[in-house]
């Protein structure tokens, strides 16, 4: 039988309530920055790389300097710009 | 019955509904999957889609969900008794409110994270996507009405509540200036930013501070039209334009900020009022448990007892909240049990709390009639006064606290509405109107429209109304998952009889309470015609979602049975 201290027990509490306490908080304030900058991020991309979309927009000497960084992001990015999204999405906030 | 009877109580069927019910649906019938790869993970971008722990997810969950509504509905719901409205909040959470949340969560997740307007659409029909959006701006529309009520009306003209108010949207605004812009460490910001604001709200009750307000208030006997007074017209003023900022301001310049500075105020508050409750444990008095069926400006309690308490029993809104928000964060299947669930029997514990402000604090029905008659808000205030008073806050400062705690809740929420309102005008009518996709003109036609719902409505019917748009979107939520249970060949009863019993109740809610404000035409000819129409409305939209759903039921159990 597996025994856990007190001391250990009390640090997962406190771990846990923090945790309760961050997604009460600041998460919200988080998710929102991390959208934003998901929205520039999306922007740039479609700016450098809209070819891959079938919209040219950048001489291609620029577009191959910067593929090495954009490199990571391009398919979440294809997919979240070919994706439809629903005005349902935006309600992620209390209203109740 | 003595409060500490009644948290007992609600322990006892938290404890139930969560540890064996709710389990075993999850075990038996929705079987989640720990090693299922869940959209969160499958699609990870860092925007939408974002695997967070169960414990994150709990509090973000909990934070969208528990607002006024719970705090509301309770004070209203006990004029038929405590017994129906403590039963209803109970029973509804037990068999519909966790059911509904934890199953959207679920849904959500084993449809690639699709959002109730697609899930709609696949399900029932494409019809019933645009049914559900007819929902959305009503439910919206009716919050502004409700809550601007509430905060324009009888909050915000008690000369001890604004200068309170001013100093937490100042702070907020600070907190997030120096957040961002000046990197400060966010706990050292987030202690001197709660103090100042506690100490701005005691500034707020002091008499040298209210009685400029109350010379700002004017005399109540100065009508400016209608029966709008002149502290009602400034303050329902002041309050739009507060939320016309919110509205068109960057999120993170003015709602996060704000919201998160408010978030400890009404944390403080509910901590203290909880723990001066258990030190007093009063108990109810002379509160009868029944009053009488139809209680005057209300109604019958079938159906509308069930549409005053929507919140903290079942509300449609967390169908939205976990389908966009949670079921595209959720790590791993088997935390939406938890996650979902949790967060459900959570608010009604919340609501248990309000309802126990309204009853037990006075101890005596009387004592809450009075209070009631002349202020629906101020039945929370004084009651979370009357508790704190046991922990040591003064009555003076509680009283004052608890009004600020409610105008800042409703507040918060209020200035998302308009936001949200603007966005689904630009929606539905943008390509008609192309104007309507400005976001100015968005924001002040959706303001304007609550102006009127305010300065014409009763607010009894506003809120049954409200209460009522919530629950057709509980409706439609149940209907959509008892459709996937029956598409996935799962035991889907569970699902359907709560939403029978929404659908008709909530129907029967609409059409009584249009009736009813029909027969008040001559009192208020304006605010009764709006929430006549707005009721049928919701009933005729009812009506073509409950014949899409038979058609949709029929399909699934006929899919069912050939797959």
């Amino acid at each position: 039988m597996v025994t856990v201290s007190l001391s250990s027990r009390i640090k997962r509490l406190g771990k846990t309530l923090g945790e309760v306490l961050y997604g009460a908080t600041v998460y919200d304030w988080a998710l929102q920055l991390k959208k934003e900058r998901g929205k520039f991020e999306s922007l740039f991309v479609l700016v450098v790389f809209g070819e891959f979309l079938g919209i040219p927009v950048l001489p291609p000497y620029y577009t191959l300097r910067l593929l090495p960084y954009v490199v990571p992001s391009i398919s979440t990015w294809k997919r979240s710009m070919l994706r439809e999204p629903d005005i349902t999405e935006i309600f992620d906030e209390d209203m109740g | 019955m003595n409060s500490v009877i009644v948290l007992i109580i609600t322990a006892i069927v938290i404890w139930l509904g969560y540890g064996y019910y709710a389990k075993s649906i999850d075990k038996k019938v929705i079987k989640p999957d720990p090693k299922k790869a869940t959209p969160a993970k499958m699609y990870m971008d860092g925007v939408d889609f974002i695997p967070s722990g169960r414990n994150i997810l709990f509090g973000y969950q909990f934070k969208s969900i528990a607002a006024l509504g719970p705090i509301v509905g309770p004070i209203v719901a006990v004029q038929w008794g405590w017994l129906p409205a403590l039963a209803w909040i109970l029973i509804g959470v037990a068999f519909i409110g966790w059911v509904q949340d934890y199953t959207a969560i679920m849904m959500g997740v084993r449809h690639d994270g699709m959002t109730m307007g697609g899930l709609s659409y696949k399900l029932i029909s494409p019809r019933s996507r645009n049914i559900l959006l007819l929902f959305i701006y009503l439910y919206l529309w009716l919050i502004m009405g409700a809550f601007g009520k509430i905060v324009g009306y009888d909050l915000m003209t008690k000369p001890t509540v604004p200068f309170g108010i001013l100093v937490v949207i100042v702070m907020g605004l600070l907190m997030g200036y120096f957040t961002y812009k000046l990197k400060q460490d966010i706990v050292l910001t987030t202690i001197i930013a709660v103090v100042v604001s506690l100490f701005g709200i005691w500034l707020g009750a002091q008499p040298f501070i209210a009685n400029i307000f109350n010379a700002i208030n004017g005399s109540p006997d100065t009508i400016i039209f209608g029966q709008v007074t002149w502290a009602k017209f400034l303050w329902s003023i002041v309050v739009m334009l507060i939320c016309y900022l919110g509205a068109v301001l960057p999120i993170w310049e003015w709602a996060q900020p704000i919201n998160y500075v408010s978030f400890w105020i009404v944390s403080l508050g509910m901590l203290a009022g909880v723990l001066g409750m258990l030190v007093w444990h009063p108990g109810m008095g002379d509160f009868p448990a029944f009053t009488q069926f139809t209680v005057p400006g209300l109604g019958p309690l079938w159906p509308i007892l069930f549409v005053t308490i929507a919140c903290g029993a079942i509300s449609g809104w967390h169908s939205l909240v976990s389908t966009s928000g949670t079921a595209r964060q959720l790590e791993n299947e088997v935390d939406a049990l938890p996650v979902g669930g949790g967060a459900m029997f959570m608010e009604a514990s919340l609501a248990v709390i309000s309802f126990l402000t309204a009853t037990a604090a006075f101890g005596s029905y009387k004592g809450y009639h009075a209070v009631f008659a002349k202020s629906h808000a101020a039945v929370f205030a004084v009651g979370l006064a009357k508790f704190m008073q046991h922990v040591g806050v003064p009555y003076t400062f509680g009283v004052a606290y608890g009004a600020v705690f409610l105008t800042i809740m409703a507040l918060t929420i209020m200035y998302l509405v308009v936001r949200f309102m603007r966005v689904a005008s630009a929606e539905l009518v943008g390509d008609a109107v192309p104007v309507m996709k400005n976001p100015h003109i968005g924001s002040i036609v959706a303001l304007l429209l609550s102006l009127l719902i305010v300065w014409t409505g009763a607010w009894q019917s506003v809120w049954v109304l409200f209460g009522g748009a919530n629950q057709l979107m509980a409706s439609l939520a149940l209907l959509l998952i008892t459709v996937w249970l029956l598409e996935e060949g799962k035991k889907a009863a569970w699902a359907f009889w709560p939403f029978v019993f929404m659908y008709v109740t909530t129907i029967v809610a609409l059409l009584y309470t249009g009736v009813y404000v029909l027969q008040k035409v001559q009192a208020s000819p304006v605010g009764s015609i709006i929430s006549a129409v707005i009721a049928f409305l919701l009933v005729i939209a009812a009506l073509f979602l409950g014949f899409d759903a038979i058609g949709a039921v029929n399909r699934a159990r006929k899919g069912a049975e050939a797959g």
